[in-house]
């Protein structure tokens, strides 16, 4: 029972086959198939000339490619180094420009008073993580070695560490002495050093690194007292440190930010 | 509570909270980098058929992410980035190609050196690497075109993405693979 006669041209089988035909159509060539052994095996020959094509593609070319991991850095450096120009912003100052000298001398004598606060207005305040870059990294330890060190809270980061944040975060271009480079979670609940527990903590903020620490040492009394589990307390930070100091000293905003 | 482990270092490594994510707007450089990652295997195979070696067609991919990224930020459409990612990849490298050629006189690597895989196994290959080998033969004489469609195709892409990235007809696509496909199984039943 076939509605045409003619067979299907290749070009057909092969729109077929990769499901480039309309519902109609696709329906009309797959009634065709069913009833036509010719057809069907021209369809097979065509899904093996493709299988064949395939392997020999990726055979050749995939032995040539390179780990993605150097490139992948490269690109988001530079990504990081162009950032800051948007354009809203842009045509919004072009705009303005054209509109008046007047706005341009009001922002140069604005910018000539203000001068010295400009790195720090421009930097982005900063008093949490990015769960996507940082989403907490801890060295499975027990109590008994996370208590009976020194307290390690003051840990310095290493420079090259220090700029791998600012680049993943993209503050390239900002005054990197209004960040406090942070471990998550800290080095005294078993943090580790590692990218992954590394965030450019803004000192501006109000939930800034001094509140933080508040929680973290309220939270390393309580795992050394047998109060709370290490793994929870691990856990309450890297997933939210604000949260968690609202919990732990019952308030909405940090006691002591000084 | 989710962690996982990884190499020598143990470590615990947190979710952030159920929704933190998807809420937060993506930046336009995460969608870039996510992009790359998705696409840059893709993408440098199918460079790699210009005859670019890896280092330019590695070039390549870094000036078409960067443009990629002005194109999110200045919001143009969204709508279908692999098209767009794969068409100006192509653009970029056939200007690369065509100033190497001016300058050198030659390309530093042969279009995609087509060579079948010889593993020392005799029985079990012979006849596939014979196969294969008739294939290569068969792919190397292709008109240009076919060869990219084919490669294309074999990336994964729609004939509307093929069709706008070599800058042809929908129909041509379809004639273009089909004769490509139908000269390859007659090769590899002879």
């Amino acid at each position: 029972m076939l509605p045409d006669q003619s067979h299907l041209s290749d070009e057909r089988l092969l729109m077929e086959l990769d499901g480039e035909l309309s519902g109609k159509e696709q329906s009309e060539a797959r009634a065709h198939l069913a009833a036509c052994w010719q057809c069907r095996a021209r369809r097979m020959e065509m899904e093996r000339a493709i299988a064949d094509f395939t392997s020999a593609h990726r055979s050749v070319t995939d032995a040539q490619l390179p780990p993605a991991t150097a490139p992948r850095a490269r690109l988001r450096a530079q990504l990081s180094s162009v950032t800051p120009t948007r354009r809203p912003f842009v045509s919004r100052l072009r705009l303005a420009r054209a509109a008046a000298a007047i706005t341009v001398a009001a922002l140069f004598a604005f910018f000539l008073v203000s001068r010295a606060r400009i790195p720090a207005a421009k930097a982005a305040v900063i008093s949490s993580p990015d769960a996507r870059l940082t989403p907490g990294a801890a060295t499975l330890a027990n109590v008994q070695a996370v208590c009976s060190e020194a307290n390690v809270k003051n840990k310095s980061v290493p420079p090259a560490m220090r700029q791998a944040v600012f680049a993943e975060y993209g503050l390239m271009r900002v005054e990197p002495r209004a960040y406090e480079v942070d471990y998550l979670v800290t080095p005294a609940l078993g943090g580790a050093d590692d990218l992954r527990n590394l965030w450019p903590h803004s000192y501006s903020a109000v939930w800034n690194a001094r509140v933080k620490d508040a929680l973290e040492d309220r939270l390393r009394d309580m795992v050394c007292g047998g109060r709370l589990d290490l793994a929870e307390a691990q856990r309450e930070i890297a997933v939210d440190w604000i949260g968690a100091y609202k919990r732990y000293f019952h308030t909405e905003q940090p006691i002591d930010g000084r | 509570m989710p962690f996982r482990l990884t190499g020598e270092s143990v470590l615990a490594l947190w979710r952030a909270p159920a929704g933190a994510i998807e809420s937060a707007p993506a930046r336009p450089e995460d969608v870039v980098i996510g992009l790359f990652d998705r696409f840059r295997d893709p993408l440098l195979r199918y460079l790699l058929t210009f005859g670019l070696g890896i280092a330019d067609g590695e070039e390549v991919m870094q000036e078409t992410f960067l443009l990629l990224h002005q194109h999110i930020q200045q919001e143009k459409s969204r709508a279908n980035l692999r098209g767009w990612i794969f068409r100006v990849a192509h653009n970029l490298a056939l200007k690369r190609r065509y100033r190497m050629l001016r300058e050198d006189g030659a390309l530093t690597c042969s279009p995609v050196e087509l060579t079948a895989d010889s593993a020392p196994d005799p029985e079990a290959q012979a006849v596939a690497s014979q196969r294969e080998e008739r294939l290569v033969a068969i792919l190397s004489v292709l008109p240009e075109v076919d060869r990219r469609c084919l490669a294309l195709r074999a990336e994964g892409l729609r004939y509307r993405e093929i069709a706008a990235t070599l800058d042809i007809s929908l129909g041509s696509v379809s004639i273009s693979l089909a004769r490509s496909l139908a000269r390859m199984s007659r090769a590899v039943e002879r």
